[in-house]
């Protein structure tokens, strides 16, 4: 049997469309429960996301008797920001994985992971200096 | 889909602040969340049959919509802090 047969109990290729083309070229379709995997993790980090964005909201709403208005909208400006980012960079980053399992490649490293650190460990020291300054 | 009920309820915390702008982030929210609440049957069923046939398509447009929503908002929710 060539590369080109398909054994008789094939499923039959589903045409996908033109975005999927366009952003997830060539390959084959990994197994379902790899891409559902995918997509749960990619949940995982909107939550992460969502989360962030309800802290700055919380920020700005509820510590204007707690924290100066610079630090206050900074803070806010800074979850706000990361959850933002947080939200964009879960996509790319499941379009990354998407693509390494369709082409059978090693998957790639999580680079928001690094980014949420960063930005967390920001947050925190802003927070430490300035009860500590207070 | 209870995450962003959830911040859309947070956001109307907003809205004695920062008035009526506070409307449209609640509503892109509440949109998404209401789009994900209407199309989860279907995409359950998809899912389940994808994984019965082993074939399934990486459902891209929900994926993109969703982190798009997340990008708006938190754009959203910038400006009404700077601005508001």
């Amino acid at each position: 049997m060539t590369n080109r047969e398909q054994p008789a109990n094939a499923p039959e290729p589903t045409s996908r469309g033109k975005i999927a083309e366009r952003l997830l070229p060539g390959g084959e379709e990994p197994d379902p429960r790899f891409t559902l995997a995918n997509e749960r993790t990619f949940l995982a980090w909107i939550r992460t996301s969502l989360a962030l964005l309800a802290g700055g909201i919380a920020i700005e709403a509820f510590t204007s008797d707690l924290f100066l208005e610079p630090v206050r909208k900074g803070l806010a400006v800074v979850l706000l920001l990361l959850g933002m980012l947080l939200s964009a960079g879960s996509a790319v980053r499941w379009l990354r994985v998407e693509r390494s399992m369709r082409n059978k490649a090693p998957l790639p490293l999580p680079l928001i992971v690094p980014l949420l650190a960063a930005a967390g460990a920001l947050a925190a020291a802003v927070v430490l200096i300035f009860i500590l300054w207070r | 889909m209870l995450a962003l009920v959830t911040v859309s309820a947070i956001f109307l915390r907003w809205l004695p602040q920062h008035g009526l702008p506070i409307l449209l982030l609640f509503t892109v929210s509440a949109a998404t969340a209401a789009g994900i609440y209407f199309t989860q049957r279907r995409r359950y069923r998809v899912s389940s049959h994808g994984i019965r046939k082993e074939m399934h398509d990486a459902d891209i447009t929900a994926v993109l919509w969703t982190a798009f929503a997340g990008v708006m908002l938190g754009a959203l929710g910038i400006g009404v802090v700077l601005i508001g």
